[in-house]
């Protein structure tokens, strides 16, 4: 029944790394005990430490179809998990002779439309599905999302039950702009993303932009370590490591210096007081603290 | 599985109850079929599997790690983190606390029910600046407070109800209604977004110039985080304390008691940058703040530099829907906004009122309730 045959850590890790994601033990535990037990995940952690990319991860390293459904405030049944599609409904009824067209057939599985949730869980297909954000959602939507996590089966009034014959693998993200009421926890195994170790970090940067030299991503690494010993604003994530070790590349710099850094700051820190901050002090500061560190 | 394997994870699930973690049945079976699929050899992975499936606030992952060094790793147990109150704090909570339980016995019927007290009475306390009330006409102002709480700022929700007057076609209702007309949609259902209420932050100043506003103003925000969902509150004094939870519980007596337990430094100096920027980079970042109203509630009198303050609230004003200003030395004719601290907020401030006195609340409740963004001062 699992979506996939992973016997070990060690071999989901591996299929995750194929997958061009860079796991440490806690995420891959997480990630493999939410297939084994057949529970959704929660993951929680900054911006931009790869919750999202986790899920998407394991979609691909699953080799499952990732259906991604993105929490806002207002959220609905609508958006969420289905709709009848209107336009098609009344065209149907002109079509017919005046008086054949009856309500069951009106609301029959052909004039539905199927959002994520529905789509995820009435399928044959392995599914990872990620709900993103649920923060986000308010708390009607999250009761609503709580009965379909339990039993996996979603009711709508004109058709019946429906119920998943394969459980997707749920991973939800958070922010938390709000506390998740906790009997969402409860059926969740839950894990806390922190920023990766230097070395992971150095892993990930030259896993995701080929031709990267070992010496740029090492530095890029370490400065942005320095950057999250301050105290910023919005510290930046791994996301952040990447795209400024892309910039970097794509200026054809082998190694940071500070004048390289003044112009570039703008793809690591995402807030104006942050990169004034930075600007003024402490620039130079971490430049040469940060080549000390990866050897320059 | 092993026998002593079970007996071990069922007997560390007890250990983090005493500790305080919710640890329930459910949590300890998931827990052993964890174990069940991974490698026992490898602590790292028993050490997860466990933190995964017995903890689920980011929060507690700290109580965990204890726990779990001193369980499977025979480490010694660290103290606590939570820091006591200091005794004086102690001290004074419980003589005011004292103090009320003594009034609430003696003299509680004569006073009667607050909102049937007579026309002038109640129009004489309306005015009296809680700083000079006695326990007994705070006691009789504090269902008031509580009434006028409830007013909330709303916004326009994105889910629609049906509703004639509304700016959408109810699709569903419309379809099966044109059954009946062969497809001509002869009657037009309308949906119409409904209206919510805002996001509201209240952060609270308990340092000592505040502590006979702060009273009143617990009240006002038990009574706000008892009308529904999306109230935050805070209190600050030297730094930031988060009462949401504390503020839950049902008696506002004692939501005020934890409020004291939480406020470790309450009665003590006050740091409002500080405290504001710990609040942005904590809670800001986490959205709390967005499209929310938010009302600060403090004399302004900032200990350190004020240049911090006027940054902060910049930072705020940008994340919220609107900022209010609540000062209770406003309340005096003769007030000028001078203090450092009140002096650089104010540019970032829609709203500047008083809130010394239980008309003055009544006048923020109606702020809230129609707020718009930035008013004029």
């Amino acid at each position: 029944m699992t979506v996939s045959g992973f016997r070990t850590i060690d071999e989901l890790e591996d299929a995750l790394r194929g997958a061009d994601y860079l796991p440490d033990r806690g995420l891959s535990t997480a990630l493999f005990l939410a297939l084994a037990l057949e529970k959704p995940l929660l993951l929680e952690g900054e911006a931009g430490v790869g919750k999202t990319e986790a899920a998407k991860s394991l979609a691909q390293a699953t080799g499952s179809r990732l259906i991604r459904l993105q929490c806002y405030e207002g959220l609905d049944v609508a958006h969420a998990v289905y709709e009848w599609n209107y336009p098609r409904q009344l065209l149907h009824i002109r079509a017919a002779q005046e008086g054949t067209v009856s309500e069951d057939e009106l609301f029959g599985p052909e004039f539905l439309i199927r959002r994520p949730l529905l789509e995820a869980i009435d399928g044959d297909e392995p599914v990872v599905l990620l709900i993103d954000e649920i923060d986000r959602a308010d708390e009607e939507f999250e009761a609503f999302l709580l009965e379909v996590l339990s039993d996996f089966q979603i009711t709508i009034p004109e058709l019946g039950t429906i119920r998943a014959r394969r459980r997707p693998a749920v991973i939800l993200t958070s922010n938390r702009t709000r506390e998740l009421h906790d009997a969402l926890k409860r059926r969740a195994l839950f894990h806390w993303i922190g920023h990766p170790s230097i070395e992971r970090e150095i892993e990930i940067v030259k896993i995701r932009i080929p031709g990267v030299s070992e010496r740029l991503a090492a530095q890029a690494a370490a400065f942005v370590r320095e950057l999250r010993g301050l105290d910023l604003a919005k510290p930046p994530g791994v996301a952040e490591t990447i795209d400024w070790a892309m910039a970097l590349n794509a200026l054809g710099r082998q190694e940071i210096d500070a004048e390289v850094v003044e112009q570039t700051l703008g793809s690591v820190l995402k807030y104006r007081e942050d990169i004034e901050a930075v600007r003024d002090e402490t620039l130079a500061r971490l430049v040469d603290s940060a080549r000390t560190t990866a050897g320059a | 599985m092993a026998d002593a394997v079970v007996r071990h994870v069922v007997t560390f699930g007890r250990v983090l109850r005493e500790v305080g973690l919710e640890v329930g049945p459910g949590r300890v079976a998931d827990a052993l079929r964890a174990l069940d699929a991974v490698d026992l050899e490898r602590q790292e992975d028993v050490y997860f599997s466990l933190r995964q499936t017995l903890v689920c606030r980011q929060d507690e992952l700290d109580l965990f790690d204890r726990a779990f060094n001193a369980w499977f790793l025979r480490a010694p147990v660290l103290p606590p983190l939570r820091t006591a109150p200091s005794p004086v704090a102690q001290q004074r909570v419980g003589e005011s606390l004292a103090d009320r339980a003594r009034d609430d016995g003696e003299r509680d019927d004569e006073l009667g029910d607050p909102l049937e007290l007579g026309a002038s009475g109640h129009e004489l306390l309306r005015e009296k600046d809680f700083a000079e009330m006695t326990p007994a006409e705070y006691r009789r102002v504090k269902r008031l407070i509580a009434a006028i709480a409830e007013n909330r700022p709303l916004r326009s929700s994105r889910r629609r109800s049906s509703d004639p007057r509304g700016d959408r076609l109810d699709m569903r209702r419309l379809i099966r209604r044109s059954l009946r007309t062969g497809g001509d949609p002869v009657e037009r259902p309308f949906r119409a977004r409904k209206r919510v209420a805002r996001k509201l932050v209240v952060l609270c100043d308990v340092s000592g110039s505040m502590d006979a506003y702060a009273r009143a103003l617990v009240l006002f925000l038990h009574a706000a985080v008892g009308s529904g969902p999306g109230v935050e509150a805070f209190a600050f004094g030297t730094r930031l304390s988060r009462l949401t939870a504390e503020l839950g519980t049902r008696d506002p007596e004692s939501a005020l008691e934890k409020c004291t337990e939480a406020v470790t430094d309450w009665g003590s100096g006050t740091r409002i940058g500080a405290s504001l920027k710990e609040f942005n980079d904590v809670y800001g970042k986490r959205a709390l703040s967005r499209g929310a109203v938010v009302v600060i509630v403090s004399d302004g009198w900032e200990r350190q530099d004020p240049a911090l303050v006027g940054r902060e609230m910049a930072r705020l004003a940008r994340a919220a829907y609107a900022v209010v200003w609540v000062n209770p030395l406003k309340g005096n004719p003769e007030y000028q906004p001078l203090a450092g601290g009140m002096r650089a907020a104010l540019p970032f401030v829609d709203r500047f009122l008083p809130g010394h006195n239980l008309r003055s609340l009544e006048e923020l409740a109606a702020v809230l309730a129609g707020i718009e963004r930035r008013h004029a001062a």
